[in-house]
């Protein structure tokens, strides 16, 4: 469960700290790993087998935002001829 | 005992935390020693910590702080390294020390699927956008091959200390309510046939859930391929806008 905490948090400081999409899309694949390791160890210390199943569910979302969040990416790479997070800044209210 | 535990937790994280920030890919070129001087003390007291459990059944145990450690270094370094290509791949050490992880925990189905649908779908998307938006130019130097932006983090600092409290305080509570002892894990593990009871909730319990799931791939299919086709014309007043290198415009537009 440590193990599962500490990678999270390490997902947490690459999504804040990265500047380029990909890599901060892979940093929230991080947390979601972190998560699952968390879910297994605990659904198989209370000796019931829903934590797997919630891992299952995790997987699947973890496969959605990976294919929209890319597709997303995608489009604002075309958009912009650049990766960097920062030259969407525009954005800002 | 426990309070000596949970400043041993703290030391790690921040230790972990340090390293990281040491590591933050930036423009001047930084010292790497004292990058490796300081993982190795961070996963030192990790051994430390996990080892305090330790006694008995040595094999699993030493196999199984070795899988964290490597899951742990492959992390770090994943959002350490200046290109995202490597960073994608220390992303598979991750992974696969995770399953291994599982496996060993006696979880076999979700680690074998873990394997399957992040090394064999959701990796082959990213390397395939990677490919797609990476042009490096061609300079011989290490950081060169990195385009400005993955060389400079934005607020590497802040990010670091948000991060550490988030996992010092998560690591902290875990280890004062109780720890699970990994033996206690082990042993709820192995009582049981993991596979068809983990089928048989799903298709009885959770029925609804499993077609929810479906239906969400499929929406999110559809709305990924409906993101993706659309030609979008190239935003030409935003170049002029902005002088030429400023936010790591290096790349050539699509």
């Amino acid at each position: 469960m440590l193990v599962g905490a500490l990678i999270f948090g390490l997902g947490v400081i690459g999504f804040l700290a990265r500047r380029n999409m990909i890599v901060m899309f892979l940093s929230t694949e991080i947390m979601f790993q972190g998560v699952l390791v968390n879910l297994v160890a605990m659904g198989l210390l209370h000796g019931n087998i829903q934590g797997q199943a919630m891992g299952l569910f995790v997987l699947v979302i973890a496969a959605v935002e990976a294919g929209l969040g890319l597709a997303i990416v995608v489009m604002m790479y075309r958009r912009r001829g650049t990766l960097d997070a920062e030259s969407w800044r525009t954005m800002r209210g | 005992m426990t309070d000596t535990l949970v400043y041993l937790a703290y030391a790690v994280t921040a230790l972990g935390a340090a390293g990281i920030y040491v590591g933050m890919p930036r423009e001047a070129k930084a010292d790497r020693r004292g990058l490796f001087v300081i993982f190795v003390a961070a996963a030192a007291g990790m051994f430390c910590l996990v080892m305090h459990r330790i006694l008995g059944d040595v094999a699993n145990h030493v196999a199984f702080v070795i899988l964290s450690l490597f899951a742990l270094g492959g992390a770090g370094r994943m959002i350490t390294h200046p290109k995202p290509v490597y960073s994608a791949v220390y992303f598979i050490i991750v992974i696969l020390s995770t399953s291994a992880m599982l496996i060993l925990a006696g979880a076999e189905f979700l680690g074998l699927v873990l394997v399957a649908v992040y090394a064999g779908a959701i990796l082959v998307t990213y390397a395939f956008v990677i490919m797609l938006s990476q042009q490096s130019t061609m300079h011989s130097e290490r950081f060169r091959n990195a385009l400005d932006y993955d060389r400079a983090t934005r607020e590497p600092a802040w990010t670091v200390i948000a991060g550490f409290v988030l996992s010092a305080t998560i690591a902290g509570m875990i280890v004062q309510r109780g720890w699970p002892s990994y033996d206690a894990v082990r042993a709820a593990a192995m009582s049981e046939h993991n596979t068809l009871r983990l089928g048989e909730l799903l298709m009885t319990d959770m029925a609804v859930s499993v077609e929810l799931a479906a239906i969400l791939l499929l929406v999110a299919m559809v709305g990924a391929i409906a993101i993706a086709r659309k030609r979008i014309p190239h935003d030409d007043t935003f170049e002029k806008r902005r002088p030429l290198g400023e936010s790591g415009r290096t790349a050539a537009p699509y």
